[in-house]
């Protein structure tokens, strides 16, 4: 019998009001099959739409489309628990933290779960109310620890915030965390591959599947055939694109064999897959990255960017 | 505990209420109202006292007897059954194997309870005692204080506690080798997870209330309570039934887990609960946690935080959230008993206590602070102003007075540990507390350490300023409890039209050295005019 790959975690960080249940709430609408379990706070403030539960019963609400989720109360060690005991275990769970919780000792139970692992923690980062927030003679350590933890900063509020604002806030997280993504999400809109698949943990398994869902956030989606040139310009290729791509994927094939490429949190990595390499490659990455046809040609030819 | 009349020799019960206190002199004339009275002599030489109140216990300190008891001390099981103390690592295992030997099912995991290392210092439990029970199954032994288990190798293989870096929650020997003990929440998650039980259910069944009931009987306590629980719908009904019970020992006071709803329907779920109060039962308060503890290095602390230099610790709730539920139980009239062990958490918490009761004032709310460990005077003397009341986690100072002194605190710091003398100083409505099951449950031990101050390594914390007499600890043990859970008018003293609760003791605590106080032997209790007796006690 062989063992069933760890469960990805992925944790939902920030303060109260930065748009955490937003974000759950939107990546749920994308589950799309996927057997989600969320941990949320409390239900009180997770307003799920009543069209998707199918069914509610104790701390549990089942969705429609193939989510749980479960409401953490005082006792997050509990709620794990009892997560890991359901049949069949999740593909995924998402914990939406509490707004003063310390995303990184929430990651302590992938670390010591050998049916878990972190896929990444994602912090939301209120436009709005960041000097707020930074500055709060209680609060402040815990801010910064939300934002030190993270494999994704996404910024919210930005529409309640003006471009200078926003410009001097994405410097500041820049600075203090320069190999880490951003993005804005506005409402929670956020695509979930984007969202979910960091793999923060490095043992993780290959993804196959390109991303999917309708790419209506404000950010761009390019996807397109890879030639088959040897990895190691490829990954030069992506490199090159790192500022503005926060999310890649795709099934590829050179001399060596075919192997899955990733850019997710920051990093890109490759594994050797076992299977045929279809060449198709997803990007979805901030506005400023190059367009379709740049990318077109990026990719489709031998020349260094 | 009637300053009226402080001492008695006779107490006449009626309808489980008490119908008078005095002396032989007064027979005559109860029996000339009241009609004839059955004249029992069992405790003539004996001490009676109001029976205890312990204001924050936990119900899941019933859970434990579906395990087997190995704690240093005597102890009556719920059925009667005395398990009898264990005086070393040895007996431990050698009582270990015997159940092994024994029980019926043995592949299923053995598992033990109240196991305290304090008691033996010459060595620690290692996964080689316990292997020597059984290698087949998981054997676990819960320490007495629950941040602590003991596995042997099966478990210890199963979680893979050999290969990976998890120095957090595995203890290592000076070779580098795990010894078999699991720490702290990540430890006892990897415990549960390898070995398929949850070691911690959420405790509700009636066997575990009835169980809590004679755990706390045999340590004297007529009123207990359950400082948190959500409280799901429909949860009220069974709990109502057995406590109602005759010969249920106890009432119990439950403390509805206020941020397991949005506070209004906290608010209306209480008033609801409320409906189901009884003679023994009350639905009555509310709490809220808002940080960890001090030993796990999780409570919030004041600059300069941590002595050890670790970093400050977690909120359990955000702050402004703790101030909208405590706006609307303070407008709704519920009173609210708030989690803080770390001096930043007790100084936010009374900031929201107090932008609370500027919006809707309330003479007599009462609010209580738990645990409020590190208090200092400034804070005893805004909690005086602001009309909050303290239950102080007293037990604190044996259990973790030297971990304290040397690695949380300092000694500086440590000295106002759970501050009662403060506290009675300032002024401040003042109960202690057990918070059992993370240590014993019993109020004498409880009044003990808050009169001697001692730790379990034999360190006396404080300056004396600190320390509180027989007298007062054992009025918090009784009215000041009361007090803090509105029951002062029912309970907490012996006089006439009070309910006739009350612990009967085979020595008086005011006559035995401070240094015995824990010692002096429970024969039982009376809870509504019902006697229950402890077995094998004299």
């Amino acid at each position: 019998m062989t063992k069933p790959a760890p469960i990805p975690l992925s944790i939902i960080s920030g303060f109260l009001g930065s748009g955490k249940t937003s974000l759950l709430n939107h990546l749920l609408t994308q589950a799309d099959g996927r057997r989600i379990t969320a941990l949320v706070n409390d239900f009180g403030a997770l307003n799920i739409d009543a069209e998707l539960i199918a069914a509610k019963h104790g701390n549990q609400i089942a969705l429609a489309n193939g989510c749980v989720c479960c409401s953490i109360g005082d006792d997050l060690m509990r709620s794990f628990i009892e997560v890991m005991q359901q049949t069949p275990l999740p593909d995924h769970i998402i914990i939406e933290a509490s707004g003063v919780a310390e995303p990184s000792r929430i990651a302590g139970f992938a670390a010591v779960d050998p049916q878990l692992r972190l896929d990444g923690i994602i912090t939301l980062v209120d436009a709005a109310a960041h000097a707020t927030h930074a500055n709060d003679p209680h609060l402040a350590d815990n801010y910064r620890k939300q934002i030190e933890a993270a494999h994704l900063l996404l910024i919210s509020k930005a529409d309640l915030s003006d471009a200078e604002n926003l410009a001097a806030l994405a410097a500041e997280l820049q600075t203090l965390r320069p190999e880490v993504p951003q993005a804005q999400a506005v409402h929670g809109r956020v695509p979930i591959d984007v969202v979910l698949g960091l793999n923060a943990d490095e043992g993780a398994d290959a993804v196959t599947q390109p991303p999917k869902g309708d790419i209506d956030h404000g950010l761009v989606h390019w996807a397109g055939h890879i030639a088959p040139l040897p990895r190691a310009e490829i990954i030069k290729k992506l490199e090159t694109l790192r500022p503005h791509a926060l999310r890649a994927k795709g099934v590829l094939r050179d001399d060596d064999g075919a192997y899955v490429l990733h850019l997710a949190g920051g990093r890109i990595s490759t594994q050797a897959f076992d299977g045929d390499a279809s060449g198709h490659f997803v990007i979805i990455g901030k506005p400023q990255m190059p367009d379709a046809a740049a990318l077109e040609n990026l990719f489709s030819h031998g020349e260094a960017a | 505990m009637n300053p009226h009349l402080p001492h008695a020799t006779h107490i006449a019960v009626r309808d489980g209420h008490i119908l008078g206190v005095g002396t032989a002199d007064d027979i005559d004339s109860w029996q000339a109202a009241w009609g004839p009275l059955d004249i029992n002599t069992d405790f003539a030489l004996r001490t009676l006292l109001p029976g205890f109140i312990e204001g924050h216990s936990h119900m899941m300190e019933g859970m434990f007897w579906d395990y087997h008891y190995v704690g240093y001390y005597d102890r009556e099981g719920p059925d009667g059954t005395v398990w009898p103390g264990l005086k070393s690592i040895d007996e431990v295992v050698a009582k270990l194997k015997e159940i092994q030997a024994t029980r019926k099912d043995k592949d299923t995991p053995l598992v033990a309870w109240g196991f305290d290392p304090i008691y033996f210092t010459d060595r620690r439990m290692n996964a080689a005692d316990l292997d020597s029970v059984a290698t087949d199954c998981a054997v676990i032994v819960l320490h007495a204080s629950l941040h602590i288990l003991n596995a042997n190798n099966f478990v210890m293989e199963a979680a893979d506690a050999k290969g990976s870096d998890n120095s957090e929650f595995i203890r290592r020997d000076d070779n580098g080798q795990p010894t078999g003990e699991f720490l702290g929440q990540l430890g006892f998650y990897m415990a549960m997870r390898t070995t398929g039980i949850n070691l911690l259910a959420i405790a509700s069944s009636p066997e575990t209330l009835v169980n809590f009931a004679n755990v706390a009987r045999q340590t004297g306590v007529t009123t207990a309570t359950d400082l948190v629980n959500p409280m799901p719908a429909g949860s009220e009904k069974p709990m109502r039934e057995a406590v109602d019970a005759d010969d249920f020992p106890m009432r119990l006071v439950v403390a509805f887990q206020g941020n397991s709803k949005e506070p209004e329907e906290a608010v209306a779920r209480v008033q609801e609960l409320q409906a189901s109060n009884s003679d023994k039962l009350r639905f009555s308060i509310v709490k809220m946690v808002a940080d960890g503890s001090i030993q796990g290095f999780s409570a919030r602390l004041k600059w300069p935080h941590y002595y050890n230099g670790a970093p400050n610790g977690l909120w359990y709730i955000e702050p402004e959230r703790l101030a909208e539920y405590l706006k609307a139980f303070t407008k709704a009239g519920i009173q609210v008993h708030v989690h803080t062990n770390g001096d930043e958490c007790t100084e936010v918490a009374l900031d929201k206590i107090e932008e609370a009761l500027r919006e809707h004032p309330w003479p007599d709310h009462r609010h209580t602070l738990q645990h409020c460990q590190m208090a200092t005077r400034a804070h005893f003397k805004r909690m005086k102003s602001l009309g909050v009341g303290v239950n102080l986690f007293s037990n604190h100072l044996y259990y973790w007075g030297d971990a304290h002194i040397n690695i949380t605190m300092g000694a500086e710091r440590a000295a106002r540990l759970d501050d009662a003398g403060g506290a009675l100083a300032e002024g401040v409505a003042l109960a202690i507390h057990s918070d059992a099951p993370v240590t014993a449950l019993a109020p004498l031990f409880t009044a003990w350490c808050a009169v001697n101050r001692l730790s379990s390594g034999g360190v006396v914390l404080g300056n004396g300023t600190q320390n509180i007499s027989v007298e007062e600890a054992l009025y918090a043990i009784t009215m000041g409890a009361a007090y803090s859970l509105k029951m002062e008018n029912e309970v907490g003293s012996l006089e006439a039209g009070k309910r006739a609760d009350i612990a009967i003791l085979g020595d008086n605590p005011l006559e035995v050295e401070p240094l015995k106080l824990k010692d002096i032997s429970v024969i039982g209790t009376m809870v509504g005019g019902h006697v229950h007796l402890n077995q094998g006690r004299d």
